[in-house]
């Protein structure tokens, strides 16, 4: 096929949903690397980026962005008593609300949830063979040799972040998450670093994917479902990374 | 009004260099892993993300798991995108709609594409050099008025593409028609589209 006549054909094409001969046809004009193909693939690109922010704006909940965030250790700004007191009472009434309203969850969106998780897994797994894959890693164990609590190891690498392997958890009461943190100096005050869950037999990876600047311990304690800007529970793991 | 109309046309060149300046400022603290970056970057795109891929799953937790996934992703992928040339705006939005679609079609038992497949089409590379990204999401307040151009049937061809993952094929299948009859219509939706969307752009 001439470049032409594969013009209109470059936007499913970028939308992974072009088949058989058409598709073959568009990857080797592409990888011959003809300048119209390759204007037609950007053009194409534009359109469908136009048609994709084109669906009807709805603003999200405000506590995805909390998480989405927790997720990159970063923390929102503090809010003084009264603020904390005044979210403490919210926080009561939201896990109030969200422990029936999670009565009332039926199987399906259980599943669809374990998809993503394991979709999630995939990546975060990825992720964690590329830490434990640096020789510069650090590699820190806690909790050898002890039966019941919690016991791993913490690989460190300065730019990659942390990774956590813990087996031994305790089970977690509904509306209860893990919570990571990282104490950034012997004095410093602990920073969010990642919500996780346990699976069946108490075992879990949390990975922060960012670079420290400095560390001095990792934490874990058991915290609300939304996650708390500072630990509220005496932490169930406490590990001093030995590393600069 | 000839005399104003320069001084429009200033303006809004203006407005569009300032505004991609900053999106490639927020590019290259992407690129550079600096985490302080994402409250930004979440305040800019987090709604339109949100926005698409609860337009997709139509399920309000799910579409909060699928836009953490797809901030971790961009965060993860940022180490090849080039922050001078590239178009982050687009590149979310198609992370984005992949995490969706890919969900929507575990959820329906479809045939998932691989991930290998998804990676090729979201691969930071590809969303550089765009001339006017970061007046995408302008242009799309636009393109709606374009849909009113486009024919029942085409208008749903396309929404099966974009927002549920359909191949021609499945939807010959689905709206049960020729495949020949499927592809004209998005071919010819398509060009309604991108024709509508260029005259946008001269006209902005």
């Amino acid at each position: 096929m001439s470049c032409d006549e594969l013009q209109d054909l470059f936007e499913l094409y970028s939308l992974a949903l072009l088949e058989g001969e058409e598709r073959s046809e568009v990857e080797a004009h592409l990888t011959r690397g003809c300048e119209t193909c390759q204007k037609n693939l950007k053009d194409a690109l534009a359109v469908n980026a136009a048609i994709l922010a084109s669906v009807p704006q709805t603003a999200p909940p405000a506590r995805l962005r909390r998480r989405v965030l927790a997720g990159f250790g970063i923390e929102r700004p503090g809010w003084g008593w009264l603020g904390a007191f005044a979210a403490a009472l919210m926080l009561v009434v939201a896990l109030w609300l969200s422990v029936q309203e999670r009565r009332r969850e039926n199987e399906l969106a259980d599943a669809r949830r374990d998809a993503i998780q394991a979709r999630a897994e995939r990546d975060r797994l990825a992720q964690a063979f590329q830490i434990l894959n640096q020789p510069e890693t650090k590699r820190v164990i806690f909790g050898e040799g002890q039966p019941s609590p919690p016991r791993g190891n913490i690989f460190v690498h300065s730019k990659l972040g942390i990774l956590l392997i813990a087996s031994n958890l305790p089970a977690l009461p509904a509306g209860r998450t893990y919570e990571m943190w990282v104490i950034p100096t012997k004095a410093g005050a602990p920073r969010p670093a990642g919500l996780f869950q346990s699976d069946a037999r108490g075992s879990a990876i949390n990975l922060l994917p960012v670079p420290l600047d400095s560390l001095y311990a990792v934490a874990v304690s058991v915290e609300p479902e939304a996650g708390s800007p500072a630990p509220t529970t005496t932490p169930i793991i406490i590990a001093p990374v030995p590393v600069a | 009004m000839r005399k104003l109309l320069p001084a429009l046309l200033a303006f809004a060149i203006l407005q569009a260099t300032l505004r991609f300046k900053d999106d490639s400022d927020l590019a290259r603290r992407l690129r550079a892993r600096d985490p302080h970056v994402m409250p930004k970057l979440y305040d800019r795109y987090g709604r339109a993300a949100y926005s698409l891929i609860y337009r997709v799953v139509r399920d309000a937790g799910a579409a909060e798991d699928l836009v953490q996934e797809t901030f971790l992703r961009v965060w993860n992928r940022a180490q090849s995108f080039d922050p001078e040339r590239g178009a982050l705006g687009p590149w979310i939005l198609t992370v984005a709609r992949n995490r969706a679609i890919d969900h929507l079609r575990s959820v329906e038992g479809r045939i998932a594409a691989s991930a290998l497949e998804l990676d090729r089409i979201e691969t930071p590379a590809l969303f550089s050099s765009f001339e006017d990204s970061a007046l995408t999401i302008d242009r799309a307040r636009r393109l709606k008025d374009a849909f009113t151009k486009l024919t029942p049937a085409q208008k749903e061809v396309i929404e099966l593409a974009y927002y549920e993952g359909l191949s021609q094929t499945e939807m010959a299948i689905r709206l049960k028609q020729p495949l020949g009859t499927v592809k004209t219509w998005v071919r010819t939706a398509l060009k309604v589209l991108r024709e509508q969307l260029s005259e946008a752009a001269v006209a902005s």
